[in-house]
């Protein structure tokens, strides 16, 4: 099994590069020169052309992507800024963790209730919290979370003043603020996910407790919860797998939430860097972007080898 | 029926849902298993034979319940038993083994944490007891390097090894009554003798009662001090089981009979029986058998036929000697 | 024969979708006859009236009819996230089809590398990152001029194309090894033929469910995109550039200017996932684990 991780984890690096050489040369296709968009139209050729040597610019794309690559490698340096001047990491460093919290603990959400829901739901089928359940879980699953975000400022920060309306309160200025600061994020963020886990988990679940070596769990004699523990392990693979896919992309959509609510995280310097053409920073911040969704991916993987390793073992 | 049964069926109805009503599918059975016997349940597949069992433990699937009649063990009503009562029975009194060894056990466990639980459920021990108990039930059933073995996922197993485990796992808490659902159908002919020796010794050596529920009439014959056959949800004959074999006194077992392979028999084409059961939604009226059977009268379809004994032997055939 | 419809949509959850659908398709092609307004008509004084009998659904800051706005803005999403699901499914099953019928090759070791790759990518952020590298402006082809949200529905139909490619991979892979395709072959019929007139209508299914999810997810990533300016440019409406400009509004009251877009990308998303779970169920009646997800 550690090998099959391993070949995974080899893959995995394979596919960031692909992705980070893509990116690359996407972003020295383009017919803008960097150091047009910098110094702006009025600069002189000359004045253009010593901003490229200046930076490194005027070698070949592929010598370009290697010393990049090799910085990030050796150094942990994801280059710098043409625009600021200031290092790709350090503007990174500050606004990621805000943006982890924000999806950490949206994901924490919507797994926990997702689990909850859809196993009430799959146990007491074709009762009404069955059919509750299905219902909320329709409505997340099309109502978009920067929608429900404005209905849910409107009605709670503005009317009620029940939670602020946007911004973002580190912990440092109060656990209480902090937390009141983050209760819409989060749940506009978590709502969809929750929704898609908690459909998944019912028909999984359902599926598995027809099965026959469930029949024989309770000729056994065992107690109800230990049952659907035994269940649980063989129902949760394909939930775990999508679970760990949506960490991912909840990354994504954490960009439009907090674009909502005007929260400083890694998307408002995604959106900037892209504002002012800084490629450098487009390009760092989508590379921690994709590597999150791998090591999501790969920890997904992980976990389904601890719960069942009999389809770990089948999957190698 | 003497108080010394172990378990006892009398009158059991069982009925699936269709629509709004509930269709019967076992239709009045009555059924004895005293203590330490072996009681062979034998018919066709349809005939309500694993219905019957999955009654008795209250294990029916969704759609389907008891519609009437009642099932006591040692004496206790098991209609009025709650379900922690029953989980009490289920696998600590009577265990239930079942047919498909490959999809009856839990693909996400070693077998020595599914034998453990079991054992855990019914027995107050820690788990390095539990499982030292499992190593020694896995040796009892015959599984080489049982220590090894626990370890083992049930897909590392051979399909014989698999219900040697399925054993274990329902004798693990030393039950009095073994119900054995068509355990050797899914697996190899050499396998199948493997595995009959193994209830057979265990039988002998613990003094667990069998219901060994089968199609197969030469491993009941093998195995069962008395046997039960059943067809279309009715018993249709009940007795000791030389005396059924020699002389079966209901058309149907004696057709039954009739169409095992014998060394001895002649050459030519083996006798089958004409027709197929009748399906849920149209059972006929009167006996059952009635449309397939060699000697039947018009009465046979216009009444329920009476249960006629004679001595220990009961047939429920107009045509029955008593 | 009303049945034969609602069966064919795989029941009445299905059948409310398809009408829903129906509804949207016509919105989207007759916008410039259905709608009351010119929806990019200014008229100041009557900025930010609420809805009454004129308009509707009231109008924005700039005065202009939000309803038509609405209407136009449907046209918008409809336009972005089919064509890119039509991008994506021709590249998708074309390749998809050709690596799995004709496997063993180059060509499916290559694909699913390439697949595998481009499945490590979050859906939204490569659209955006993307479409902001490559800057927000009219695009310019053949003389024709079109709005910034080619960009983003060429991207998006290529970033669908891996999983649309990998169902049909996986079907064709499977039907490639069936009987009636060796048969047709020892009969002397090309690959090619084979290929496209037998293997092509049995990928199709799985196909056209999942081709549904992306079509809704599609929806809300063009609105998405617009909200925050990378989209459909202004003053042209999308439902989502409409949210980010009554996200201005939000304290003012103005709560016709969030609503109305917004319940139609919900109605738009449930209209599609009905229509997709009954073709689901008329399709296949086997449930798959393609959840929705972008």
């Amino acid at each position: 099994m550690g090998g099959m991780l391993a070949r995974r984890a080899g893959f995995s690096l394979l596919s960031l590069l692909l992705v980070s050489a893509c990116l690359f040369l996407l972003t020295r296709a383009i017919p803008d020169s960097p150091g047009r968009i910098v110094l702006g139209q009025d600069a002189t050729e000359d004045q253009v052309a010593q901003f490229e040597r200046d930076h490194g610019l005027d070698r070949s794309v592929g010598v370009q992507y290697a010393r990049w690559v090799s910085g990030i490698v050796l150094h942990g340096d994801l280059g710098r800024s043409f625009i600021t001047g200031r290092s790709v990491g350090d503007e990174i460093a500050k606004t990621l963790p805000v943006t982890f919290e924000l999806v950490v603990v949206a994901f924490v959400f919507a797994c926990v209730f997702s689990l909850a829901a859809g196993t009430a739901s799959a146990l007491l089928r074709d009762t009404v919290v069955d059919y509750g359940v299905r219902l909320v879980a329709v409505l997340g699953v099309s109502v978009p979370g920067f929608w429900l975000a404005l209905i849910l400022i409107m009605a709670f920060a503005v009317d009620r003043e029940w939670f602020p309306p946007g911004g973002f309160t580190p912990l440092s200025a109060g656990f209480l603020a902090h937390l009141d600061s983050i209760v819409l994020p989060t749940f506009c963020l978590g709502i969809f996910y929750m929704a898609v886990l908690s459909r998944m988990t019912r028909s999984s679940l359902l599926d598995v407790l027809g099965q026959d070596y469930m029949r024989t769990a309770r000729a056994t004699g065992l107690a109800r919860w230990r049952v659907l523990i035994y269940a649980l392990r063989n129902a949760l693979v394909p939930v775990v797998t999508i679970a760990g896919m949506s960490f991912g992309y909840m990354f994504g959509w954490a960009l439009i939430i907090e674009a909502v609510f005007n929260i400083n995280g890694l998307s408002r310097a995604l959106l900037t860097a892209i504002q002012q053409r800084d490629f450098a920073l487009v390009q760092g911040v989508v590379m921690v972007f994709t590597f999150v969704f791998i090591l999501a991916n790969l920890a997904a993987d992980i976990a389904n080898a601890w719960l069942n390793p009999r389809i770990a073992m089948a999957a190698a | 029926m003497t108080d010394q049964d172990l378990l006892r069926v009398e009158g059991l109805h069982v009925g699936f849902r269709a629509g709004d009503q509930m269709r019967d599918v076992v239709r009045g059975v009555d059924l004895r298993v005293k203590p330490g016997e072996v009681v062979g349940l034998v018919g066709e597949s349809g005939s309500g034979k694993s219905i019957t069992a999955l009654a008795v433990m209250r294990l029916l699937p969704p759609g389907a319940a008891i519609t009437s009649g009642r099932v006591t063990f040692r004496g206790r009503d098991l209609m009025e038993a709650n379900n922690s009562e029953m989980n009490r029975l289920r696998g600590g009194e009577i265990g239930m083994i079942f047919q498909d060894p490959l999809t009856a056990l839990n693909p996400a466990l070693p077998i020595g944490r599914q034998l453990g639980d079991a054992i855990r459920a019914h027995q107050s021990v820690s788990w390095r007891q539990a499982q030292t108990r499992a190593e020694e039930l896995l040796a009892l059933v015959g599984i080489p390097f049982p220590k090894e073995r626990l370890r083992a996922y049930p897909h590392e197993l051979s399909g014989g090894m698999r219900q040697r485990v399925m054993i274990a796992l329902a004798v693990s808490s030393n039950p009095s009554l073994l119900i054995a659902d068509e355990p050797t159908t899914a697996l190899d002919v050499t396998v199948q003798a493997q595995v009959m020796e193994l209830i057979d010794r265990i039988r002998n050596e613990f003094g667990i009662a069998v219901l060994f529920i089968s199609h197969n009439l030469e491993l009941v014959a093998e195995i069962a001090d008395r046997v039960t056959v059943m067809y279309a949800g009715r018993v249709v004959e009940s007795g000791g089981v030389e005396t059924l074999f020699a002389t079966p006194n209901h058309p149907y077992t004696r057709q039954l009979i009739r169409c095992v392979p014998r060394l001895d028999g002649g050459r030519g084409a083996m006798p089958t029986i004409p027709g197929l059961p009748p399906r849920i939604g149209s059972l006929p009226s009167g006996c059952p058998f009635a449309p397939r059977c060699e000697v039947a009268e018009p009465r046979c379809s216009a009444e329920d036929p009476p249960m006629r004994w004679r001595g220990e032997q009961m047939a429920a055939c107009f045509l029955a000697a008593s | 024969m009303m049945a034969r419809v609602i069966s064919a949509c795989g029941g009445t959850g299905g059948f409310i979708g398809a009408c829903l659908m129906f509804l949207l398709i016509v919105d989207a092609l007759a916008a410039p006859w259905v709608a009351p307004f010119d929806p990019l008509k200014v008229d100041m004084l009557n900025a930010l009236s609420p809805p009454d009998a004129a308009h509707l659904f009231g109008t924005d800051q700039n005065g202009r009819d939000v309803l038509s706005r609405v209407i136009w803005g449907g046209r918008a999403s409809l336009e972005v996230s089919a064509l890119a699901v039509l991008i994506g499914g021709c590249g998708g099953v074309g390749l998809g089809l050709l690596a799995g019928f004709f496997s063993g090759g180059w060509l499916e070791q290559s694909l699913m590398r390439v697949l595998d790759a481009m499945a490590s990518i979050p859906l939204l952020i490569w659209a955006i990152a993307l479409v902001g590298i490559l800057g927000v402006g009219s695009v310019h082809i053949a003389g024709f001029t079109f709005g910034n949200e080619v960009k983003l529905l060429a991207l998006l139909g290529v970033l669908y194309i891996p999983t649309l490619a990998r169902i049909t991979y996986t079907t064709a892979l499977g039907e490639a090894g069936a009987n009636y395709v060796a048969a047709r072959r020892l009969q002397g019929v090309s690959g090619l033929r084979i290929m496209l007139s037998d293997v092509l209508p049995n990928c199709l299914s799985p196909v056209i469910v999942q081709a549904t999810l992306l079509l809704a997810i599609g929806i809300v990533i063009e609105a998405s995109v617009s909200f925050v300016g990378l989209g459909v440019q202004p003053p042209w409406p999308s439902w989502g550039n409409m949210l980010a400009d009554a996200r201005n509004y939000l304290f003012s009251g103005e709560w016709w200017l969030s609503v109305f877009p917004g319940a139609c990308i919900s109605l738009s998303v449930v209209a599609i996932n009905l229509l997709g779970d009954g073709l689901r169920d008329a399709l296949d009646p086997r449930h798959s684990t393609s959840a929705l997800t972008a």
